[in-house]
């Protein structure tokens, strides 16, 4: 059911991308507000289906051992959110996109910026639903936490800010040179891309140290330079090293532009690479 | 850290080397390539897997530069430690005068000397502050009013102490700093083992190395539960017994996720093993013979053939496979064949043995495996980590903007009113802002 779901949310978020473009393109505001009506659409279902997986989820681990009394109910909920897989987590981070770019960035989100931002979330979908296993697991008691839900959802808006920082580089860096009346001012997307930066950078902050707290309460360890652990760190330094010299040395434009893309590889590289090609205390992602 | 607007007398060169944002840059970028060093190259391993992995060169190369305990090596630690110093220095140089700006508030003169943003009408009134500060409300917060004789001045300011959140987050990051400082050098940190009933205490740090505890810790029982018989465990669970001075203290459950603290020490629920709970029960076959034989652990029993066997370990769950038991087979004066027998699996037998060997029964216990940990520093750890809260809110959700009316009285009895306004950070805020108060304040203007 779910995912069925999950297929028409990836087919609405094709279909979004190709209406911003053509949007663009023809220059129709008609069509603009066609895409951010089917975005909103795209959202909610989205947001359906991870609710679904979270109640199916719930149910399953009810099975094993069913909760008592309401206290055990709420835990077993949060438990059971649905991010503790490589697959959910794909899930939510291609939920993150939309739900940043529609809730936070709701001014800048048309046009090429708007196609960048579904057709990435439209990527991530298709990706978790053709490639990736999507069985509901068991918890392993590691997992077992009140910090995971937290932890995860932090790390994941910011990788999704960061992403909303790239694409909105990506476009800086084309159009720079050659500066269009229907696109934004390079000095607007600039500033763009520094706000989403300093949103991901937050975010993946805490996402760090909820990280820290749950691996002190769980492993007795706050930092234990997992691959994981460390590629964060490495992503933090980047996107730290871009707000100093952005703030203190005021580089702006191509540098920054470019930094940000440096970032996002550093990113993509924690949450991908360091699950295929590293193996550590995260290695339960794969 | 932030450009001086005074101009300051020249620094000695050390100084201006210590807080400049090359040498912070510089270590950041050293950090991050010792980093991914660190994630390439396995870490904490024995010796021998250097050699094998990277050859003899490469391998003694990476074991005699630290390189397979990165984190730990001098060098890296010399690069946290200057980057600590670094941010020190920073904060020495640029706090006092942070400090000093965010204790500005918007007076009289500051206001005046704001640059102009628009002007508008106000008609004659004897007192028209209140009726200004009733509009600029709706924008902005409730302003302050200073009343002069031919003039009436209100103020309004947000993130006064946005200086100091950059601070407050360098000083956050040096709060943990040195709680993995203080958790390296005071701290300890090992793993204790415990058989069910079992008394104990010390702790083993390395494998030779034991450290003592100052109480007494007992495991009472322990549970390891599975979602299905061989599969993932679905939790473990020690109820320990604490004594001090003979006496019993505390009785407490530690799980994965809840650890328990006694006595200065916390104990993490970190694994489990088994342990054999009496004579391995074998079924030996030897071509048309077979016999059932009982194998107690570690002691060699005869076989039919002249061979000897011994029991070297259990599993009570071997590869998710259930119960089995690892033997050594000699034959002869060679090595030992040494290979692992399972119950509930006797097809995965090793084809090439002489004897077919089905285990029948595999008596066994679970034993637990605690994380023991004393680390002073956690709490500077925590301490930074909510410093950085407070550091972020005023260093990027405050950005500071300045605002300020000034009404002067005309000849005619009229009032005519400046808007005058900064918000160096936060330009469109500040833009938008400015035309939806100009457009209130004309319209509120209007009769």
């Amino acid at each position: 059911m779910t995912s069925l779901l999950l297929g028409a949310v990836m087919l609405a978020y094709l279909v979004v991308g190709l209406l911003f473009l053509m949007g663009e393109l023809w220059a129709s505001p008609r069509l603009r507000y066609a895409a951010v009506l089917l975005f909103w659409a795209g959202l909610g279902m989205h947001t359906a289906a991870l609710l679904g997986r979270w109640l199916e989820s719930y149910q399953l681990a009810a099975l094993h051992s069913p909760p008592a009394g309401w206290a055990g109910v709420v835990q077993l909920v949060v438990f059971q959110a649905p991010l503790s897989n490589f697959y959910e987590s794909l899930v939510f981070f291609s939920w993150c996109l939309p739900a940043l770019g529609l809730l936070g960035f709701r001014r800048h989100l048309a046009g090429y910026l708007g196609a960048v931002a579904a057709l990435l979330a439209c990527l991530l979908l298709a990706y978790a639903s053709l490639w990736v296993d999507s069985r509901i697991k068991p918890l392993m008691p590691a997992l077992k936490s009140n910090w995971l839900l937290i932890h995860v959802v932090t790390a994941f808006l910011g990788y999704a800010a960061f992403a909303l920082a790239f694409g909105t580089a990506l476009l800086y860096l084309a159009t720079e040179r050659r500066p269009r009346a229907s696109l934004p001012a390079p000095a607007q997307l600039d500033r763009l891309i520094y706000r989403a930066t300093v949103l991901g950078f937050l975010l993946l902050t805490l996402g760090i140290l909820t990280g820290a707290v749950w691996a002190e309460t769980a492993w007795g360890r706050y930092w234990s330079w997992d691959p994981k652990e460390t590629w964060s760190l490495i992503t933090w330094l980047i996107y730290a090293a871009l707000l100093h010299a952005r703030l203190l040395k005021g580089w702006q434009g191509r540098r920054i532009a470019w930094l940000a893309v440096l970032g996002f590889m550093a990113v993509l590289f924690t949450y991908f690479g360091v699950s295929f090609l590293l193996s550590g205390l995260h290695s339960y992602l794969t | 850290m932030t450009p001086d607007s005074a101009p300051s007398p020249p620094q000695p060169r050390l100084w201006r080397w210590l807080t400049s944002i090359r040498l912070t840059v510089f270590l950041l970028l050293v950090l991050a390539a010792v980093a991914v060093v660190g994630t390439l190259v396995p870490q904490d391993q024995p010796p021998g897997q250097y050699l094998a992995r990277y050859g003899e060169t490469l391998g003694r190369l990476l074991w005699a530069g630290g390189i397979h305990r990165i984190y730990y090596s001098p060098w890296f630690l010399l690069a946290v430690f200057l980057l600590a110093l670094n941010i020190l220095a920073c904060l020495v140089h640029g706090l006092p005068q942070a400090v000093r700006r965010s204790r500005q508030r918007l007076d009289w003169d500051a206001g005046q000397a704001l640059p102009d943003r628009g002007r508008f009408p106000w008609p004659p009134d004897p007192d028209p502050g209140p009726g200004v500060a009733r509009l600029l409300r709706r924008e902005l917060g409730r302003p302050r009013v200073l009343v002069l004789p031919d003039r009436q001045v209100l103020l309004w300011q947000w993130g006064r102490f946005r200086p100091l959140g950059p601070y407050l987050v360098h000083l956050a990051l040096l709060l943990v700093l040195a709680g993995g400082l203080i958790g390296k050098f005071w701290g300890v940190e090992g793993q204790l083992p415990l058989l069910v009933g079992e008394e104990a205490q010390a702790f083993q740090k390395e494998p030779r190395l034991m450290v003592p505890l100052p109480f007494h810790i007992r495991l009472d029982s322990f549970q390891v539960d599975f979602y299905e018989e061989g599969g993932a465990p679905k939790e473990f669970r020690s109820d320990l017994t604490f004594f001090k001075n003979g006496r019993e203290a505390l009785k407490a459950v530690c799980r994965v996720n809840e650890p328990v603290t006694f006595g200065g020490f916390t104990f993490y629920q970190a694994s489990y093993g088994s342990q054999p709970g009496g004579p391995v029960r074998l079924k030996v076959e030897h071509g048309a013979s077979s016999d059932t034989l009982e194998a107690p652990l570690r002691r060699p029993v005869d076989l039919p053939g002249g061979d000897q066997l011994l029991v070297l370990r259990v599993d009570g769950n071997f590869q998710g496979y259930g119960p089995a038991v690892q033997l050594a087979l000699r034959r002869g004066p060679g090595h030992p064949l040494v290979f692992w027998a399972l119950q509930k699996h006797p097809e995965l037998a090793v084809p090439s043995l002489p004897y077919r060997i089905v285990p029948e029964d595999i008596p066994f216990k679970y034993y637990s495996v605690l994380q023991v940990k004393r680390d002073p520093g956690v709490w500077w750890v925590y301490a930074g980590f909510l410093l950085f809260l407070p550091g972020f809110y005023l260093a990027f959700l405050r950005p500071p903007q300045r605002w300020a009316v000034v009404l002067t009285k005309t000849p005619g009895g009229a009032w005519e009113g400046r808007l005058l306004g900064t918000g160096p950070r936060s330009r469109e805020d500040f833009q938008a802002r400015q035309e939806r108060l100009l457009a209130l304040l004309q319209k509120g203007a209007a009769p």
